[in-house]
């Protein structure tokens, strides 16, 4: 009797012990046929389709544009160790001439998030990721205000680099489409306009 | 006279001369990491090779002075010149054409090789901070828990102590007054314990099984293990990177979108290893930063040094979290930027948390009454402006607008908005 008791006392103590309340199971399902989509949702496993006799393309046609859609930029990404279509896309004018206060704002918020986490919120190279030099990012970004390369920079070869990434820079295609990264260059350019404006006050009133 | 005044004109003149050496003097270490960061950061770094390589010892490296100096003023022009260390560079690093610098003077540049001189190895800096260890925070608090359940172990067993002295103290009572004892039922013979014991079985055991039966397909708490542990709280916490920097769709469609390698490869293309503050699981293992971003390498299949071709690239397959039964319908982008709510309502302060958990039931109890609390955001939001009737009556003042329209008032609440 006394060592049953013990044998029951530490069993306890073990469960009590070893009990996580780290969820590591979603739990179970009531009603699983009315949980579980019968239609392909996004992130469903794809690839044993075609031995289902479906067939179908997660890719829109080649060639075709979604309506409202930028024109496709045409000049391709140069092979390493090359730069002649870094330098033709100079020659590409930015489709976007002006913007209205909204577009604008637009604009602004699109380079807040992908851009200002690297080239600061000002504009000025110095983003929470580069801090100085004393953040986890190990290349200084461009300062895109005062850099001499990139503050004279025409739109064509800006898009370029937006579009194929550049050095250490990755390409943004997938996080902005044609459209908001000619609204995010216009922006940057606006933006340079505007320090070259107040640099020439400054250097006026003086 | 004459003699003085030539005195003093060659005072003067070797004052001015001094001070013209002495500025020229000043660019020293500390210019020279200014001059570093903003013109050769970008591309490199002391001790690792980034877009060009590591710039420690370069010196030593060079044939000659000279030629490192042309080489940094305009490297296309001195690669013309055939010189065969500088083309052969230029090969290793894929023919990366390194940026001009005429501008540099020759005590400019030295200042740069000073100061990348002067910068310490990255082994020989190595400072571990104190950070302090959160298991024991953690077993702290289990410890409290612990405590309470002694405590009330012990006060059940002095409660049932004293309950035994009582009976016994009356039963003694009673034989010396000289009635006679009742013969005690025993309590499982005892229909009044029965009974309570009934109430309390059936009160508990409901209680358990309906709770427990709400519970089925609600996952709230779910904390899954990914494949990389990747904390939202280095991310978005930390670093401040913006939650649409990577959930890229939560602004366009239904999907908040999980973000494809090549996102994650923006940045960890450049950091290859993790210096901050230690990290753990939820089960209080030790986390090793460093590790976890060459699994991402491996996914991306990327070898540092090497150009990446992201063709080679394999989907990492994370755990969701965060499920709705097929016949709910759930848009992001309806709620993120038309309802203009933070990701913070939903999913808790993803900022703090290390592994993801699910911070709320997703129970239809839970939408509904958000959306009965919610005010619509009407100002300056193009998606409501066809309900002019509230837009006017909120300006006559015939409607509160401290109290506003709820979502619930445009019809949030109506079955067909989100079971069609």
């Amino acid at each position: 009797m006394k060592k049953l008791l013990i044998i029951a006392l530490a069993a306890t103590a073990t469960t009590i012990v070893a009990c996580s309340d780290v969820k590591r199971t979603p739990g179970t399902i009531y009603m699983p046929d009315m949980a579980y989509s019968r239609a392909y949702e996004s992130y469903a496993d794809y690839s044993n389709l075609t031995e289902k006799g479906i067939h179908y393309t997660a890719m829109p046609v080649e060639g075709t544009l979604p309506r409202g859609a930028e024109l496709p930029f045409h000049i391709a990404k140069d092979v390493p160790g090359d730069t002649t279509n870094y330098f033709a896309s100079r020659a590409v004018p930015n489709p976007i001439d002006s913007m209205t206060e909204a577009e604008t704002i637009e604009a602004e918020r699109l380079y807040q998030i992908n851009c200002g986490i690297c080239h600061g919120t000002k504009l000025d190279g110095n983003g929470p990721l580069w801090k100085d030099g004393n953040g986890p990012y190990t290349a200084a970004p461009k300062n895109l205000i005062a850099d001499p390369l990139v503050s004279v920079m025409p739109d064509g070869q800006m898009f370029y680099s937006l579009t194929y990434g550049k050095n250490l820079m990755g390409s943004y295609a997938s996080q902005l489409n044609r459209k908001q990264r000619w609204m995010v260059i216009k922006y940057i350019k606006i933006k340079q306009k505007e320090a070259k404006a107040t640099a020439a006050t400054t250097t006026a009133a003086k | 006279m004459i003699s003085f005044r030539h005195i003093t004109k060659i005072c003067l003149l070797s004052a001015l001369l001094f001070l013209g050496f002495s500025t020229v003097n000043t660019v020293s270490a500390q210019d020279g990491k200014a001059l570093f960061t903003t013109n050769c950061a970008s591309c490199h770094q002391v001790h690792k090779p980034s877009t060009g390589p590591a710039l420690a010892g370069v010196e030593d490296r060079w044939p000659n002075k000279a030629n490192l100096y042309s080489w940094i003023r305009n490297s296309a022009a001195f690669l013309k010149t055939g010189d065969k260390y500088a083309n052969d560079l230029y090969n290793t690093w894929n023919k990366t054409a390194m940026n001009q610098f005429p501008n540099l003077t020759d005590e400019e540049i030295g200042a740069i090789i000073t100061y990348i001189n002067s910068v310490p190895a990255p082994g020989a800096a190595a400072a571990a901070g104190g950070v302090a260890d959160p298991n024991a925070a953690a077993a702290a608090e289990s410890d409290n828990t612990l405590l309470f359940g002694i405590l009330t172990l012990i006060l059940a067993v002095v409660a049932l102590i004293l309950l035994q002295v009582n009976a016994n103290l009356k039963k003694l009572a009673d034989e010396r007054e000289g009635h006679s004892p009742i013969e005690p039922v025993p309590f499982w013979r005892n229909k009044s314990y029965i009974a309570m014991i009934t109430v309390i079985l059936f009160v508990v055991g409901g209680y358990l099984t309906s709770k427990g039966a709400m519970a089925l397909g609600r996952s709230k708490d779910y904390q899954p293990e990914q494949p990389i542990y990747y904390s939202h709280k280095v991310h978005a916490g930390i670093n401040q990177i913006n939650c649409q920097y990577c959930h890229t769709g939560v602004y366009q469609g239904k999907q908040a979108t999980i973000p494809s390698v090549n996102v994650c490869m923006n940045c960890h293309m450049s950091i290859n290893e993790y210096n901050g503050e230690k990290m753990y699981t939820e089960d209080g293992d030790e986390i090793n930063g460093t590790a976890e971003i060459q699994k991402l390498y491996k996914y991306a299949g990327f070898e540092p040094g090497k150009p990446w071709d992201p063709s080679k690239a394999k989907p990492i397959e994370w755990v969701r979290i965060h499920n709705l039964p097929d016949h709910v319908y759930f848009n992001h982008s309806q709620h993120v930027k038309a309802g203009k709510v933070e990701c913070q309502t939903c999913h808790g302060e993803i900022q703090k948390m290390g592994e993801v958990k699910q911070f709320t039931d997703l129970s239809m109890g839970w939408c509904i009454n958000c959306h009965r609390e919610t005010q619509v955001q009407f100002k300056d939001n193009g998606f409501y402006s066809i309900y002019e009737k509230y837009h006017q009556d909120l300006k006559s003042g015939k409607m509160d607008s401290t109290k506003g329209v709820t979502v619930e008032a445009i019809g949030g609440t109506e079955c067909q908005k989100c079971h069609y």
